[in-house]
Parts: structure tokens; C-alpha cells; sequence
């Protein structure tokens, strides 16, 4: 796709300044979150048509636009999707489009993929990208919406000359900044795309920073326009690296450090992933919670994932920077598998047969076992039918305690109203009866 | 014990009698309970197919071993069998007559379970644990695949000791799904891989993962030609992605959807992210369930892009799901060692 078509590559909405696909998503987006009474709830279809509303109908006054970046609330322009934006906004966007796309920045995947309307979950029309079906061209790269949801990036990218597995996929992904350790073996592949990449760009201040490196030859194509596929791939692996703020993101301490400086404002980077702070910049304007994950995490590249080897990991592992303002992941930091974690622990670690062995509880599989190994402190074995006491690390749980979350260590620093199924409470009198397992069968 | 009213009966094998009235929030669906559940979390669910009579239940748990339920129509179960590895069981799945389950363990091994005979003989062996088992049934050949977090993936003729291909990963096998002819198995540090069994199985594509975060679940989604065409990927920030694989419009076909997640945006209180543990498609409607560790179920339609309905929570996170062969069963598992049965006609 042409880049320059579509007023500002992809529409996108004046009040909030996040990209769409196509003019209808952003309509409705506007109308769910711009022109909704927050009375009745009724969707207007304009600010000024929404004032009215609240006039006529509840006699309230209105003077903002709901949910719009400062700036951007005036209630009295007319705007309908693309209709209406004043010429001098829509010149900024673009000013703003193209500086993004050279200077190298990551782009900060936000998370909040889907237009979230009051009901439930609805599927967002965010964006995955399936490396592109058929190799010819028509990359149709998914442009995700506002700067998010990565996906799949690329797929465009590869085919192009691959038809059957591209080594290391992943690379483009727009809003993937994180994927560096796929891109090295991308380039060479990519180069000969060409022409691609356009839909990329528009949404994807990350990848034409990408661009800069290697496109200095050529000819400043904000939007990438020749070799559009290239540019974004040869850059990937350049990306982590030219990167300012991400100082390589080998060492997941390192960038830990940075990723917890900034703070989540808007997004949970995962840790390995660099996340430039500019790219938090840009989505301040995101009202919605969100967890955002960030574009990072794939960051981790081949270095930190070779420390650790699945069961015994002795250095720390990557971790995943978990909350935000708005959102907490209810997982332990660390970014391996919960039932990694779980078989760390030692009572796992005995490979001795255990009939039935009640032991207690269930260590849940769930984030209960972030503390790892809490030492199931002591647990006298007191349980009637216990049986346990042979293992003494277990002791805990007869207790009634939920197997590993003795005295409800909030792996996640929660502390128990969090996870409220977990914490001890209710197990406690259920374990009981469970124990006596070997009755059983 | 007997605090809780739904404890009490468990002993005695009866089915669930949740006696208690007021919440209760150990099976607050009212579902049926599973005698005789495993003691230590469940990690994993599978039934029978649709070759065998009746309806056969599998579950694996972190105690080491595998039992066998039958799930009679009026919903109760009768504990049949059981065994043991010397590790936690992380994956089971049937053969495709129903006459074998495969188990796959901590212990890095997969043993074969000849359920006529009830005897278990090892049939795998890798480096580390095997965390996702399938059985692959090909005009041309049939054979285990294993994954593990040795990076591994390998593909064993249960005859014989050595595996007949292995193929390497980039990072620890996390979760995996087979529907001939396609495989899909998402490892660490968010990779996606989809191979193709055609033949001999190969690597077909790497796939930029559509989610942020830690893969943990995939499930793979026929058309209604019945030929897998996608699959479902679920992560421990509360979010699930459909990606086709060769849509038609990438950008609008695939999405990602938000589940099992505390509060709404509206609150003021930090949202609480739960992981979503295991994604499972109904064999005849085509919607999918998902289980998280918020100790939630929901059902969802993707054509339709929307949300069916979300139980009510349980008091523990459910770890594992599945329905039986033709969609009238959906069993969930909890995980402080219960696990129940759902009748859904």
C-alpha cells in the first residue's frame, strides 16, 4: 500500500492520536470512547452532537471530549472519523510520522490491543501478522493499531524470497522491538523484498527507527518505501543495538535496571526487552489500562536464555516487569514457566515414586509458587492422617495451607487479597480429605 | 475436616455434594465433582476418542501419577486405574483407538499405557522434562511427539529406543498442539513454531508471536472443511491470540482478546492479570474454552468475537481443561487437587 494515501497513512483518531486499520474501526472507536454519554451511555456520532445530547436530554453541560489527550478535547470541532481534523493537526501527525520513523527508536508496544468497550472482552482488532502467506507480495502487513500489538510482523517480510521456514522468523514485527534475536539471521533474507513494507510504517515508529541504519543509502523514505521489507529487517538487528536506551539487551540485570527506572507508566516492558524511553513518550495519550507488554520481551536474547538452563537456574532469570499504574500480572517475576518453578522446588526434585501421597496441597500451579520454595515452613506434621511426614520439606501444607504458599508469601508481593483463591484460607479445611489418598483407590 | 462442606464427601467417593449454601466458592458451578482426585495439582486433562465406547477420562498431576476416570452419562465417575512415574506428569495424551494414553513426565521420560493390560513401558527419553506429548497418526506413519525444555522436539516409533527424528528448538517447549497434518508448539521467550506432518514432520514456519508476554497455552482450530487452519495461544497476561495461518487478511483475521482479568477498567484499583493456563476447542461448535489461574472458565466465540459466558470463580486457579470427543462433556481442573466434570447439554 501507498503510503502516502489515506490521510496520514492509516486513519487515526484526532482526540487520542491512536492509529486504526481502516476508517470504520476508528469510528466506532470514536464512538465508544469519544461520543459516549457517561450518562446513559448512548454513542453520539460527534463531540458537538454528544454535547447536545447531554444538554437536551440531561441537562448536563459538557466542555471535553471524554478520554482525549490534552489538547485535543474541544467538544465543538466536528469530527468524524478522518472528516474534520484541521489541517494543521493533520500536518503535525505527519511531521510527527516521519520524524519517528527516522530516528531509531523502538516502539513501545502497547498493549491495549482492543478497542475495549464496556462489555466484556471483546476481541481487539489488533494485529497478527502470519508471515505472509504467499510469498508474493502483498504484504498487507497488518498495521496494528495504535502502536500495538505486535504480532506477527513481518510476515511480509519473509516470504518474499522464502517460501518455506525463514530461519528465525521473527524480526519485523513492527511493533517488536524485542525481537532481536530473530533478526540476525533475517537480512540477508530480506533485503530483496523491496517494497513492502509500507502499511508498516504508519503505526510503527519502531520500525523505520530501525531503518535508519541501514537505510542511509537510501533516500529518505520516512515510510520506507523502496525495499520497504528490508529496511525493517536489516534493521532489526541493528536495532537493539543503535538503540540508545537499550543498551544491548544481553544482560537482563542491566536491563532491568533501566526498564524499572522508568517506571510503568504506561506499559510493562518485559524486562530483557530494552524499551527506549521514547517510546513510552508516545503513548502517554493512552488512557486505558493497560498492561502493556511491551515490545521487549523478546529481548532476551540468546544470552540470557542460555543462563538459564530450564531446571536449575542459577543465575537469576529474566524477569518480567509485571505492574503499572493499572494492571497487575498476577505471575512471579521471573520469566520462566510456572511449572519450571514448580519442579524447582525440592519437594519435586526427590524422583521418588509417591503413591498417592498426599502430600498437600497442590502446590498450585499458579502463581502461588512464585516464592519458590518458601520453606514450607516447618509444618509440624500434625495433620491426622497426614502422612506425609516423610518428606519434611512438604510439611507445610497439611497444614491446610496451599501446598507452597505457606503463610501466604504473596510471591508477587501481592499478599493474599490478590489472589484470593489461592491464599491458605479456603483450602484449609479441604486438605483433609485429600490426604488420605491412598485410601482411596 | 469438613470445614467446608464440600470436603466432607469426598472420602467416600460420592460425587460431588456441595452441600453448603452460601458461596461456595470451591465449585461454585454446581459441577460434578471426579472421585478419587489426584492429591497434588492437576496438570493436565485428556479423553478418550471418539474410537472408544464411552467416555474415559486422563488426568496427570504434579503427584506423580496418571489415573483413569469413566465418565458415565449421568455425569458420575468411577476411578479405574492409575500410574506412576517417579516425576510429576506434565502432559497425557490418547492414542487414536483409545487403547493407549501417553504420559510424559518430569522425571524425562513418556511412558506408553496399554490400558487393556494396564501395563506402562517407557517409550521416550529426552534431557530434561517432557512437558507436551502427542500422538500423531499419518497415512504413512504413526508415532510420539515430545517436547521438552531441553529444546528438544522428538518424534518416537514406540517400538523403538531411539527416537526416529529430533528436531532442534530455539528455547524450552512450553506447550504444543497436533491436528494432523499441522503442529504447533510455543516455546520460551515467546516462540512459535508450526511444523507440518505431512510425510515426515518438518519445521513449516516461525511465527512472530502475536502476544507480549510468556507463552502458555496453544490449541490449535479446524475450519469447517475440518482441516486445522490456526490455532489459539494463550499467555499469563490474561490474553489469548487467534492467528489463522494463512488467512486471507492477516490484519483482520488475527486478534488477540483480553480474559481472566479481575476488575474491570473502571475501577480504580489495579487490574489483576491472570495467566490463562489452558485453551480448549469444542470438537463440534468450533468455540473455545479457556481456564485461567484466576479460577475462572469462559467460553468464547471467535468467528463471532465475543464471550459466551465466564463462570463463576472458583477458589483455586484451573489448570487444565478439555471437552470430551463430541463436546458434551467439558471437564476443568482445579488446582488444590479437585477436579470436576461439567455435563454441558
Amino acid at each position: 500500500m501507498g503510503r502516502k494515501k489515506k490521510k496520514q497513512m492509516k486513519p487515526w483518531c484526532w482526540y487520542c492520536n491512536r492509529d486504526f486499520d481502516d476508517e470504520k474501526i476508528l469510528i466506532q472507536h470514536q464512538k465508544a470512547k469519544h461520543f459516549k454519554c457517561h450518562i446513559c451511555h448512548k454513542k453520539l456520532y460527534t463531540g458537538p452532537g454528544l454535547a447536545i445530547h447531554c444538554m437536551q436530554v440531561h441537562k448536563e453541560t459538557i466542555d471535553s471530549v471524554p478520554n482525549a489527550i490534552p489538547g485535543r478535547t474541544d467538544i465543538e470541532l466536528e469530527i468524524y472519523g478522518m472528516e474534520g481534523i484541521p489541517e494543521k493537526d493533520m500536518q503535525e501527525r505527519r511531521r510527527t510520522l516521519e520524524q519517528k520513523s527516522q530516528e531509531s527508536q523502538k516502539k513501545k508496544n502497547n498493549q491495549d490491543d482492543s478497542d475495549e468497550d464496556d462489555d466484556d472482552d471483546e476481541a481487539g482488532p489488533s494485529v497478527s501478522q502470519v508471515p505472509a502467506v504467499a510469498p508474493q507480495a502483498s504484504y498487507a502487513v497488518p498495521m496494528t493499531q495504535p502502536g500495538m500489538p505486535p504480532v506477527a510482523g513481518a510476515p511480509g517480510l519473509h516470504h518474499p524470497g522464502y517460501q518455506g521456514m525463514p530461519p528465525m522468523m521473527p524480526g519485523v514485527p513492527p511493533m517488536m522491538h524485542g525481537m532481536p534475536p530473530a533478526m540476525p539471521g533475517m537480512p540477508p533474507a530480506m533485503m530483496p523484498m523491496g517494497g513492502m513494507m509500507p502499511p508498516m510504517i504508519p503505526g510503527m515508529p519502531g520500525i523505520p527507527p530501525a531503518m535508519p541504519p541501514h537505510m542511509a543509502p537510501r533516500p529518505g523514505m520516512p515510510h520506507v518505501a523502496p525495499a520497504p521489507a528490508a529496511g525493517p529487517i536489516p534493521s532489526r538487528p541493528a536495532v537493539p543495538v543503535t538503540q540508545p536506551a537499550v543498551a544491548k539487551p544481553l544482560f537482563p540485570s542491566a536491563a532491568q535496571a533501566q526498564q524499572n527506572a522508568p517506571g510503568a507508566a504506561a506499559s510493562n516492558p518485559l524486562t530483557a526487552a530494552v524499551t527506549a524511553d521514547p517510546p513510552k513518550a508516545t503513548f502517554p495519550a493512552y488512557t486505558q489500562p493497560s498492561v502493556s507488554s511491551s515490545s521487549a520481551s523478546s529481548s532476551n536474547p540468546s544470552s540470557s536464555t542460555v543462563v538459564k538452563p530450564p531446571a536449575t537456574v542459577t543465575s537469576k532469570p529474566a524477569t518480567l516487569t509485571t505492574t503499572s499504574a493499572t494492571s497487575k500480572l498476577i505471575h512471579p517475576d521471573e520469566d520462566i514457566s510456572l511449572e519450571e518453578m514448580k519442579a524447582q522446588l525440592p519437594r519435586y526434585q526427590r524422583l521418588i515414586p509417591r503413591p498417592g501421597q498426599a502430600l498437600a496441597a497442590a502446590a498450585p500451579s499458579v502463581p502461588a509458587v512464585g516464592g519458590i520454595m518458601p520453606p514450607q515452613q516447618g509444618l509440624p506434621p500434625q495433620q491426622p492422617g497426614m502422612r506425609h511426614p516423610l518428606h519434611g520439606q512438604y510439611g507445610a501444607p497439611p497444614q491446610g495451607m496451599p501446598g507452597y504458599i505457606p503463610g501466604g508469601i504473596p510471591p508477587y508481593g501481592q499478599g493474599p487479597p490478590l489472589v484470593p483463591p489461592y491464599q491458605g484460607g479456603p483450602p484449609m479445611g479441604m486438605r483433609p480429605p485429600v490426604m488420605s489418598p491412598a485410601g482411596r483407590y | 475436616m469438613s470445614l467446608f462442606g464440600t470436603a466432607s464427601s469426598f472420602g467416600t467417593g460420592g460425587t460431588g455434594v456441595f452441600g453448603t449454601t452460601t458461596t461456595d466458592s470451591h465449585n461454585p458451578m454446581k459441577d460434578v465433582e471426579v472421585t478419587s482426585p489426584p492429591d497434588d495439582s492437576i496438570s493436565c486433562l485428556a479423553f478418550s476418542p471418539p474410537t472408544m465406547p464411552g467416555n474415559f477420562l486422563i488426568a496427570g498431576s504434579w503427584a506423580n501419577d496418571v489415573r483413569c476416570w469413566e465418565v458415565q452419562d449421568n455425569g458420575q465417575t468411577v476411578p479405574k486405574a492409575q500410574q506412576m512415574h517417579t516425576g510429576p506428569v506434565l502432559d497425557v495424551c490418547w492414542s487414536d483407538d483409545g487403547s493407549k494414553v501417553f504420559t510424559a513426565s518430569c522425571d524425562k521420560t513418556a511412558k506408553m499405557w496399554d490400558l487393556n493390560s494396564n501395563q506402562a513401558m517407557q517409550i521416550a527419553q529426552h534431557d530434561g522434562p517432557i512437558k507436551a506429548i502427542h500422538w500423531i497418526k499419518a497415512p504413512n506413519y504413526s508415532c510420539v511427539m515430545t517436547g521438552s525444555w531441553d529444546k528438544t522436539l522428538k518424534f518416537w516409533d514406540t517400538r523403538s529406543p531411539t527416537p526416529m527424528m529430533s528436531l532442534q528448538m530455539p528455547e524450552r517447549c512450553y506447550c504444543a498442539d497436533v491436528v494432523y497434518p499441522m503442529a504447533v508448539v510455543a516455546t520460551a521467550e515467546r516462540g512459535l513454531i508450526v511444523y507440518q506432518l505431512e510425510n515426515q514432520p518438518s519445521e513449516f514456519r516461525r511465527i512472530d508471536s502475536p502476544l507480549k508476554h510468556q507463552h502458555r497455552c496453544v490449541a490449535i482450530f479446524k475450519d469447517k472443511q475440518n482441516k486445522p487452519t490456526g490455532f489459539a495461544l494463550g499467555s499469563i497476561e490474561g490474553r489469548v491470540a487467534i492467528h489463522y495461518i494463512n488467512p486471507p487478511n492477516p490484519a483482520k483475521d488475527n486478534f488477540t482478546f483480553k480474559c481472566h482479568r479481575s476488575n474491570g477498567t473502571n475501577t480504580t484499583t489495579p487490574q489483576d492479570i491472570y495467566a490463562v493456563n489452558a485453551i480448549a476447542f469444542h470438537p463440534v461448535h468450533g468455540t473455545l474454552a479457556t481456564v485461567g489461574s484466576d479460577g475462572r472458565f469462559s467460553f468464547w466465540d471467535k468467528d463471532a468475537r465475543t464471550k459466551l459466558k465466564t463462570s463463576e470463580q472458583l477458589d483455586q486457579p484451573i489448570t487444565a481443561c478439555c471437552f470430551n470427543h463430541n463436546g458434551n462433556i467439558f471437564a476443568y481442573a482445579s488446582s488444590y487437587d479437585w477436579s470436576k466434570v461439567r455435563g454441558l447439554t
